[in-house]
């Protein structure tokens, strides 16, 4: 049983790529941004009110900035009833569910609208998102009181595809976050992300790719709401095989079995006289070439 | 009786063994015992196969003399011989103790080796138990990988490590009253040591007097009881043994203080009593007006000075080994016995000592290592991910541009409608996705087979990998057969690996099959096993073809 004292943050990552959103509520109109919203709202709402302690942080991951939803800057914490926009819970709800929600709504209103259309950026600035998270639980964790343990997890809820220049920054998030003992769960919506299924295997978190975008509430309820503690009692998806094989440098085919420079590291999948990367010659030793007996002379004839 | 060819060493009369009565012979090359009026021998032990003798205490009303084999069984022989009884068993003892250590046997050191390798690693005789006593392999191929790793070590015991003094040995000697007004000093050689070791004039005088002038037991007697061992060394009048060593330690301490510190940093004079100079550890021999000091002042400087010399002893007793000769003569040469200059000589240890306290190697300036900078063209290929290069969906700058005014048009008018987030269908799909069977969830039967498996059967199959893994190792570690002693072992093992085959993995799996579980829990071994034997049949057709 999680003691008294004990915090659990959950800290969502949400993929708003406008792109790939746009592309895909034009052609499922069923399920849109404001659906996945609704849906992140209601596993929020739940986490905060399963434990008095819990605590909830959202983030945006868009593809220009990452943007913290709640808790944002701009909320003035204490007196509701002098705020006019939000005059108290209006329907009886729990007050922090009701700022939560709210303030989730606003920031996603202001970050939507400062979108600005730009050509080469298209990918979700993800692995900066969960620095950014990161960074925010290492906050918070200076800031507890002595004898305050905080557990934190994130949740990405991903979208868009990988980005492969992200790479390096990605594997770096997820050492560090392994090193901090925050587990990284996925959710993943439309593409499989070899990325990601990396960063579960690594902290230890939850990899699942929901095969109905409508269902989405209910995956996340069931799947990602229960604490890491709780969740050996419980009968989860198994976890996903990993494809750990690397790509070469040339053709970047994902290969297991490649030559390495042992000047440069870099991997490739054919020999070659020179590493074209830091340009080193090397040979190869061609296996020993057999003499031919030579035959004695028959004496006599 | 006796064989022809041995001669009867010794022979005693009346000696009692199970409360019969006879007679016991010591030969040439065992001890034996027959009982009275009969013609064999009941009981004979080899010389070889005896581990040791004890005796009875001498006080006891029993004379015995108990033989014990190297087996662990114990045989005992009573004297009762009314006037001699003490003597034979004395002669017998004597006799034994020069003809024991001729016969001890070597050879059993490895048995013993063996039986404790045995005993200290379950996991061996598991496998031992599970190759030799079925006879699927011998027991010398079990042995010839393993005994010779030991014998490496036994070298090793070799450089045994140096044992230091106890402080307290001699307080430890502690006497018992015997009854009868007397005290009973136990000594074990390892006090015994120590005494030699912190006063080595004792050590002398052993050396001198014993065995010529008197017995072991008189020499440790006379030194007890000598005022050199009791508080009040008042050694005058008393002519004593020991009197003599008195002096000698007395000399021995002047010496020593004469010689300084070397080390003053591990510096012990500031808890001498008498009041030095200033200096380093140096200082004159304490002024040994003695007659004008009281008697109790002399018994008082008496008693520390002893001590003095005891820790000096004991600490000098440890380092004597390590430190070399010509740094006591430096020492010697530079720290004068005059406290005067020790005020401008620094003791060259000392430096060092400081210097190396003051100086951190990390905070010097680094003396740049020459290094090598690695040259890389190309090197945002580092970067990129693992991820293949697909083909994107091809996106036009209008799509982009409608997608964009798309989300801003929807986010404007979004308002949250938490009563409205699923369908209860959609939600009921998601439910069955995600139980047990369901779409979700069908890599999860693989993880339970360790559960599905009992125990028993999990151990035996462990058991059965070591003892594969064994025989294997020693099939493989045949290739490449060079000489004709590893084309027999090639041939012997698989022979081996054969009988392993049928004798314990056919009836495992048969056994597994009976219990209905449907899992190929030998198919690993199974390969393996073929793999050894395809291999075997590829080097006989070589050698068949080479042959011809």
């Amino acid at each position: 049983m999680a003691s008294d004292d004990e915090l659990s943050l959950l800290l969502i990552v949400v993929d708003v790529n406008p792109l790939w959103w746009g592309r895909k509520a034009q052609e499922e109109p069923e399920f849109s941004l404001s659906k996945c919203i609704d849906a992140i709202m209601v596993l929020g709402n739940s986490h905060l009110v399963m434990n008095r302690n819990n605590r909830l942080a959202v983030i945006a991951s868009h593809c220009q900035e990452s943007h913290f939803l709640y808790p944002s800057k701009h909320w003035k914490g204490g007196d509701f009833a002098s705020d006019e926009n939000s005059a108290g819970s209006r329907d009886g709800k729990f007050e922090l569910l009701t700022v939560a929600n709210d303030l989730i709504v606003q920031e996603i209103k202001h970050l939507t609208a400062r979108t600005q259309v730009r050509g080469q950026q298209t990918d979700t600035l993800l692995a900066g998102s969960l620095a950014k998270a990161l960074c925010y639980i290492h906050r918070v964790t200076k800031q507890l009181e002595a004898g305050q343990e905080m557990k934190s997890r994130i949740l990405v809820i991903k979208a868009a595809e990988d980005c492969a220049s992200q790479y390096m920054n990605f594997m770096n998030v997820i050492f560090a976050a392994q090193k901090q003992g925050v587990l990284i769960d996925a959710c993943v919506l439309d593409a499989e992300s070899g990325l990601l299924q990396q960063a579960c295997d690594i902290t230890g978190g939850l990899y699942l790719k929901i095969p109905q975008t409508t269902s989405l509430g209910q995956y996340l309820l069931w799947v990602f709401l229960p604490d890491p503690d709780q969740r050996s009692q419980l009968v989860l998806p198994p976890p996903v095989h990993v494809d750990y094989r690397a790509a070469c440098f040339c053709h970047r085919n994902l290969i297991e079995i490649g030559y390495v420079c042992s000047v440069c590291l870099s991997i490739f999948c054919n020999f070659s006289p020179i590493c074209t990367t830091c340009e080193t010659a090397f040979k190869i030793a061609l296996p020993p070439v057999l003499k031919a007996k030579k035959k004695k002379p028959k004496l006599g004839t | 009786m006796t064989t022809s060819s041995e001669d009867v060493l010794l022979a005693i009369k009346r000696v009692r063994q199970k409360k019969q009565d006879g007679i016991l012979f010591l030969m040439a090359e065992r001890i034996a015992w027959t009982p009275e009026g009969k013609d064999r021998f009941t009981v004979s032990h080899l010389y070889a196969d005896i581990r040791c003798q004890k005796i009875s205490p001498d006080g006891k009303a029993k004379i015995q003399l108990q033989l014990v084999l190297h087996t662990g069984e114990t045989t005992n022989f009573h004297f009762t011989n009314e006037s001699s009884a003490l003597k034979d068993r004395d002669a017998v003892k004597d006799l034994l103790q020069q003809l024991l250590p001729k016969f001890k046997r070597k050879t059993n050191k490895e048995l013993e080796e063996k039986n404790r390798m045995l005993q200290e690693d379950p996991l061996l005789f598991q496998l031992y138990k599970d190759l030799v006593v079925s006879q699927v392999i011998s027991a010398e191929e079990f042995w010839a990988n393993r005994l010779s790793l030991n014998s490496v070590d036994s070298s090793l015991p070799n450089h045994k490590q140096e044992v230091g003094i106890s402080a307290a040995f001699l307080a430890d000697v502690r006497p018992q009253t015997d009854g009868c007004n007397g005290l009973r000093y136990n000594l074990t050689s390892d006090i015994i040591e120590s005494i030699f070791r912190t006063y080595p004039a004792v050590k002398q005088k052993y050396a001198e007097n014993v065995p010529h002038n008197m017995t072991e037991k008189e020499f440790w007697t006379r030194f007890f009881q000598s005022h050199y061992f009791h508080r009040d060394r008042i050694s005058m009048g008393v002519q004593d043994l020991f009197s003599e060593c008195a002096k000698l330690d007395d000399k021995g301490l002047k010496t020593m203080v004469g010689q300084g510190v070397k080390n003053p940093l591990i510096d012990l004079t500031s808890l001498d009593d008498q009041t030095l100079d200033e200096g380093y550890g140096v200082s004159s021999a304490p002024s040994s007006s003695g007659c004008t000091k009281s008697v109790k002042e002399t018994s008082n400087t008496a008693i520390i000075k002893r001590f003095n010399l005891h820790s000096a002893m004991v600490l000098a007793a440890g380092l004597r080994k390590h430190e070399p000769q010509n740094e006591q003569n430096s020492e010697t040469s530079s720290t004068d016995g005059n406290s005067r200059d020790s005020d401008f000589f620094q003791p060259p240890l000392k430096k060092v000592k400081l210097q190396e306290a003051i100086e951190y190697q990390d905070l010097k300036q680094e003396n740049g290592k020459k290094t090598i900078a690695l040259t890389l063209k190309k090197s945002e290929r580092y970067s990129h991910g693992p991820v293949p290069v697909q083909s994107q969906p091809y996106t036009t700058s209008q799509d982009i541009i409608n997608s964009v005014n798309y989300i801003k048009h929807e986010m404007d008018n979004y308002t949250p409608h938490l009563n409205h987030v699923l369908s209860s269908s959609a939600a009921s799909s998601a439910i069955t996705a995600l139980s047990p069977g369901g779409l979700l969830m069908q890599g999860g039967a693989h993880q339970a087979i360790n559960q599905m498996v009992p125990n028993d059967i999990q151990s035996e199959l462990k058991h059965l990998y070591v003892a594969a893994g064994e025989l294997l190792r020693h099939f493989w570690s045949c290739f490449p057969v060079n000489s004709p002693f590893l084309e027999e072992k090639v041939v012997k093992m698989k022979s081996n690996l054969e009988r392993f085959h049928s004798s314990k993995l056919r009836p495992f799996q048969e056994k597994v099959q009976r219990q209905y579980l449907s899992t190929n829990l030998t198919g690993h071994l199974e390969e393996m096993l073929q793999a050894s034997y395809s291999k075997f049949h590829m080097w006989q057709s070589k050698r068949m073809i080479r042959k011809t």
